[in-house]
């Protein structure tokens, strides 16, 4: 056998060592090969790793069902408060704020973290969103100003976080809402709320204002996705853009219960939505009236969430009941898009819409906990 | 120079592919699994030692690729100085390197991947550890048949015994 190698080996007019040399190279190219197919995947996955396990962490101490039914059936307020500082995630928050104020801050903080360990490819859009407190403070502001609050009374609306925060408090002494947006000239908003500007001197109303901040933050959000280029940026992608969508509808549907015309409603909306594209865009706000907005949503995804809810709207004549219905269906394509890629944005994407529902439920119960007799079986109705 | 049978050279190449792909797998699949668990340790403390228990099963590949490697060093008779090995018996030396260094790297990832998803379930819910180990030892089959032929190979292929 050996001899016969080495006939072979002679027979191409190879020595030993070239053979050796052709048997090593021929071992490192298989390896390279091997190697570079084989990395691939574990490049797409390496970067979220860390933050997976991070936020599956907190996903595991949220709030279950049981314990938001402990905390619908406490007496009021004060009891809901005593059961959050039973938890260390609100215990802190609450040492230094009060109940409302409490989970501002642990909402900004969620949104912050998120940011923080996002890896760099899907950062943006949690980047974006953090930037919600910033808008939220600069409305506070606003709201302050235009009904002369002083400034003790401005900084208490304020959320202490964001980067604008120290800016922002120290403007709590502006004398007006002009001055306010006059003091904003160099922030990223300026643009948006001086365009509004001039309608707002007009009505004397903070509403565009408002509005134009809404919009502004939307279409940054839309346009911070990049294209979706691989999973973890189509799911980011149906992530931001339902949340975008289902804002414009909200919008629309609270518009057209005030009896607003398109051309009332189109300059509060983000044209560029995502499966609701401009010229559905455009139908709803020509639609008559509420009905007629949902029933003009036949065919996108949101026509089933909508049309359930027709029932308890037709009875009640509240809209709040399609803002639930929105919201819940947002909650739940958000968990959908969760289980999609378990070692990519599913678990960042899960944690946060559950932790945002979580937070939006904590503030309704105590909302309703500050009335007298507010039924509980009313409170578990109302939460998402 | 040293002078080396080509049998005994090429069993050295065994070697060398048996314990660096192996280790290379080995390495890929700690490197996923003690990332997950870290990101898991910062957020909840008593995660430390189950951390670890994940992180250290990808380690099993390179161990099967280290054992390989140093069995075909000591019978080639580049360790111990033993007769070197016929050119045919250095061929199946290379077989068996592959047999081990392919698996093991296989095996290794797909352990990583494994591991380092269950460190992510079990921070979320703590009665999934006996469930995460049992799926993160699933793709440990796959580096046991890769050292089952190595074996096999070095038996029948004359460089054992």
């Amino acid at each position: 056998m050996a001899d016969e190698i080495a006939t072979l080996i002679s027979s191409v007019g190879l020595t030993q060592e070239t053979f050796l040399v052709f048997c090593i190279l021929a071992i490192l190219i298989v390896g390279a090969v091997v190697v570079i197919i084989t990395s691939r995947p574990i490049l797409d996955i390496y970067p979220y790793l860390n933050p997976s396990a991070r936020v599956r962490a907190r996903k595991g101490r949220l709030f279950d069902e049981k314990q938001i039914s402990e905390i619908v059936e406490t007496n009021d307020v004060e009891e809901v408060e005593n059961y959050l500082k039973g938890i260390p995630e609100y215990a802190d928050v609450l040492d230094d704020y009060p109940l409302d104020k409490a989970l501002d801050v642990e909402r900004a903080n969620t949104y912050d973290f998120v940011a923080r360990l996002a890896p760099k490819d899907i950062k943006d859009p949690f980047v974006v969103m953090s930037k919600k407190t910033d808008i939220d403070n600069i409305k506070s502001l606003l709201t302050a100003k235009e009904v002369g609050l002083s400034a003790e009374e401005t900084k208490e609306l304020l959320i202490p976080c964001g980067s604008l925060y120290d800016d922002l408090e120290s403007l709590a002494d502006a004398e007006s809402v002009t001055d306010v947006i006059t003091s904003l000239d160099n922030t990223e908003y300026a643009t948006a709320l001086e365009d509004a500007l001039p309608q707002y001197e007009d009505t004397k109303m903070i509403l565009p204002l408002e509005s134009a901040l809404d919009k502004y933050y939307l279409g940054k959000l839309l346009r911070s996705t990049d294209v979706p280029s691989d999973e973890n940026k189509q799911i980011l992608y149906s992530y931001v853009g339902t949340q975008v969508d289902v804002a414009n509808l909200k919008l629309i549907i609270r518009a057209k219960e005030d009896g607003l015309d398109y051309d009332a409603i189109s300059p509060y909306i983000l044209e560029e939505g995502y499966q609701l594209r401009e010229w559905k865009l455009k139908d709803l706000m020509e639609s008559p009236d509420v009905t007629n907005v949902v029933s003009g949503l036949e065919g996108t995804k949101y026509a089933n969430a909508l049309s359930d809810a027709i029932p308890v709207y037709n009875e009640t004549g509240s809209v709040a009941v399609f803002e639930k219905a929105l919201d819940t269906y947002a909650a739940d394509y958000a968990k959908s898009l969760s289980a999609k890629k378990p070692l990519g944005i599913g678990p960042i994407i899960g944690y946060l819409s559950q932790k945002e529902s979580e937070i939006k439920n904590l503030k309704i119960i105590a909302r309703a906990k500050r009335e007298a007799d507010f039924p509980n079986s009313k409170i578990m109705e109302m939460l998402i | 120079m040293v002078e080396i049978a080509l049998g005994t050279a090429l069993a050295a190449i065994g070697a060398g592919v048996a314990i660096g792909f192996a280790g290379l797998g080995s390495g890929l699949g700690q490197g996923m699994a003690a990332a997950g668990s870290v990101g898991a340790v910062a957020e909840d403390n008593d995660m430390f030692a189950r951390g670890i228990i994940f992180s250290a099963l990808p380690e099993t590949q390179a161990i099967y690729g280290f054992l390989v490697a140093i069995l075909l060093l000591v019978f080639s008779g580049l360790l111990g100085g033993g007769q070197g090995l016929p050119t045919e018996a250095g061929i199946v030396a290379i077989g068996v390197g592959a047999s081990i260094g392919f698996a093991g790297l296989g095996s290794g990832m797909g352990q990583g991947m494994a591991a380092a998803s269950s460190v992510g379930a079990i921070v979320e819910d703590n009665d999934m550890f006996a469930r995460g180990i049992i799926f993160s030892a699933l793709p440990e089959t796959q580096a046991i048949y890769g050292f089952l032929i190595a074996i096999l190979l070095m038996v029948f292929g004359g460089i054992l015994g």
